[in-house]
C-alpha cells in the first residue's frame, strides 16, 4: 500500500500585463478566505513558503498565494522584449505595479501582501502607493532603506555564481533554524543567481524611503513589520526604527531566526505570523485615529 | 551551560581544525576543487590555512612578518573569534558575512579566490563551533 499524498497545494499560471510587458506569472495557492499574496526573497522562489502553503490552520481561515516574481521559479522574463540585451535592474516602481497588476488578475478582494527581505521592503512601497487596494501589508525582514548588497560578485564571471549566491546569503539564517530547511534554501538560493543581482538593485538602491515613512496612510492599510534576531542585513533595530515612523505601525522581534524565517523554519515563523495577522485584523477594526 | 572545548595551545587548535575539516563529509563531498590559503588573524594569534584538494595541508601558527604567503585574510579581534567558537553563537557571530557587516570583521586581500571557494570556507569557519576558538 502507497505511504503517497497528494498535496492540496495547488499551481496555475496567470497572462499579467504591466508597464507595456508582458509575463507570464506562475503561483502556487491553498486555502479559503482572505488572500494573503506572498512574494519570495530576492533571487529565490515561492517554495521559500511551502510551509505556509500546507499550514492547515492558517490555510483554513486565509487563502495563502505564493507566486514567482517574472524571472524567477517558474515565470519567464518578459514574453514580448529582447530581455536578454538589456541589464535587470529591478526598479520600485516596476516591481509595485507588477504586485497590483497581478493583485488585479487574480480579481483578489481585500488581499493582505507578505513579503520578505526585498518583498519586506516592496510591501512598504505598496502600503505607500496605494493604501486603498490591500487590507495591510505584512513586512517581513523589511526597513526604509537597506544599502550594502548590490554586489558584482553574484555575478563574477570567475567564480561559481551559484555557490556564491547560496553560500553568501547562508549566513543570513540562524544556527538554531533546522539544517534541512536551511539547505533546502540554500539549494533555492542556487537556482537564482542571474536574477539576484537586478533584484538587488531594488532592495539596496532604488528603494529608499528615509524621510518618506510619515506619508504612508497606515489607518487605510495597516503595516505590521516582523525582523528575525540573526538578520545581519535588516537588523531589527533597522525594522523597528521603520515600524516608529509609520503611523499605525507595528513591530514584532522575533528571536532565534533569520533573514528567511517562513523558509528556514516554518515553525517557529508562524507562531509570529499569527500574532501579525491578529494585530493586522485587530487595526482594521479598530484603527489608532479612532481610538484617539 | 557548559563552556565550549577550547584547544589549550595554538598547536593543538590547529590539529584539532585540520582533522576536523579533513573528516568533515560536506567538506570531503564538495571539496575537490578547494584549493587555496588565507590568514586567519585572531589579533592574539595568527594561523595560515593551506588547503589542498579539500585537504588542510598544513596550518602555520603565528607567522612571521614574510613567512608564509596566502591569498586572502579574514581578520576580526579575539572576542569575535571567541564569539564564532561558542556551540550555538550569538546573532553576528555567526559567519563571516554576519561579522563584517555587524562587528569588526574585515575581508582583505584577494576576495576573488575566497568567493571562488565561499562553500567550503563557510563550512570551514562553522566547524569552529565544534573545535572551538582560535584564541
Amino acid at each position: 500500500m502507497s505511504n503517497s499524498k497528494i498535496s492540496p497545494v495547488t499551481g496555475h499560471y496567470v497572462s499579467v500585463d504591466v508597464d507595456g510587458l508582458e509575463y507570464k506569472v506562475f503561483y502556487l495557492e491553498n486555502g479559503t478566505g482572505q488572500p494573503i499574496l506572498c512574494q519570495h526573497t530576492a533571487g529565490c522562489h515561492n517554495h521559500q513558503w511551502r510551509g505556509l502553503l500546507e499550514d492547515e490552520e492558517i490555510t483554513a481561515n486565509y487563502r495563502v498565494i505564493a507566486y514567482d516574481l517574472p524571472r524567477h521559479g517558474k515565470s519567464d522574463p518578459p514574453e514580448n522584449t529582447e530581455w536578454w540585451k538589456e541589464e535587470y535592474q529591478l526598479s520600485a516602481e516596476h516591481y509595485s505595479n507588477f504586485i497590483i497588476a497581478l493583485a488585479d488578475a487574480l480579481e483578489l478582494e481585500n488581499p493582505i501582501f507578505m513579503g520578505s527581505s526585498f518583498g519586506g521592503n516592496v510591501a512598504l512601497q505598496l502600503a505607500l502607493r496605494r493604501p486603498d487596494r490591500f487590507a495591510g501589508v505584512l513586512s517581513v525582514e523589511g526597513a526604509d532603506y537597506s544599502p550594502g548588497f548590490y554586489l558584482d560578485w553574484w555575478q563574477h564571471p570567475h567564480a561559481n555564481a551559484a555557490q556564491v549566491c547560496a553560500s553568501g546569503t547562508w549566513d543570513l539564517m540562524a544556527p538554531q533554524s533546522p539544517e534541512a530547511d536551511r539547505w533546502k534554501t540554500w539549494f533555492y538560493y542556487t537556482q537564482g543567481s542571474e536574477a539576484f543581482k537586478g533584484d538587488l538593485h531594488f532592495y539596496s538602491v532604488d528603494h529608499d524611503l528615509r524621510g518618506r515613512l510619515g506619508e504612508i496612510d497606515g489607518e487605510k492599510c495597516p503595516v505590521v513589520m516582523m525582523t528575525g534576531e540573526y538578520d545581519y542585513l535588516t537588523t531589527p533595530e533597522d525594522s523597528e526604527r521603520t515600524a516608529n515612523a509609520i503611523t499605525n505601525g507595528s513591530f514584532i522581534y522575533m528571536p532565534a531566526i533569520g533573514h528567511f524565517p517562513m523558509s528556514e523554519n516554518h515553525a517557529v515563523f508562524r507562531t509570529y505570523l499569527i500574532q501579525a495577522l491578529e494585530l493586522l485584523q485587530a487595526k482594521r477594526e479598530k484603527p489608532a485615529a479612532a481610538l484617539a | 551551560m557548559s563552556a565550549p572545548t577550547r584547544a589549550p595551545s595554538a598547536e593543538e587548535w590547529a590539529a584539532a581544525f585540520t582533522d576536523a575539516s579533513n573528516t568533515d563529509p560536506e567538506i570531503q563531498a564538495h571539496g575537490k576543487y578547494f584549493t587555496c590559503s588565507y590568514l586567519l588573524d585572531a589579533t592574539e594569534r595568527t594561523y595560515v590555512i593551506q588547503v589542498e584538494s579539500g585537504k588542510v595541508t598544513h596550518v602555520t601558527v603565528d607567522p612571521g612578518p614574510l613567512d608564509v604567503p596566502y591569498q586572502f585574510a579574514i581578520r576580526a579581534s579575539a572576542e569575535t573569534w571567541r564569539g564564532f567558537g561558542e556551540e550555538t553563537p550569538a546573532a553576528m557571530f555567526h559567519g563571516i558575512w554576519a561579522a563584517s557587516f555587524q562587528r569588526d570583521m574585515k575581508l582583505e586581500g584577494d576576495v576573488l579566490v575566497l568567493m571562488q571557494n565561499l562553500r567550503c570556507i563557510t563550512r570551514q569557519v562553522e566547524l569552529l563551533r565544534v573545535v572551538g576558538s582560535p584564541v
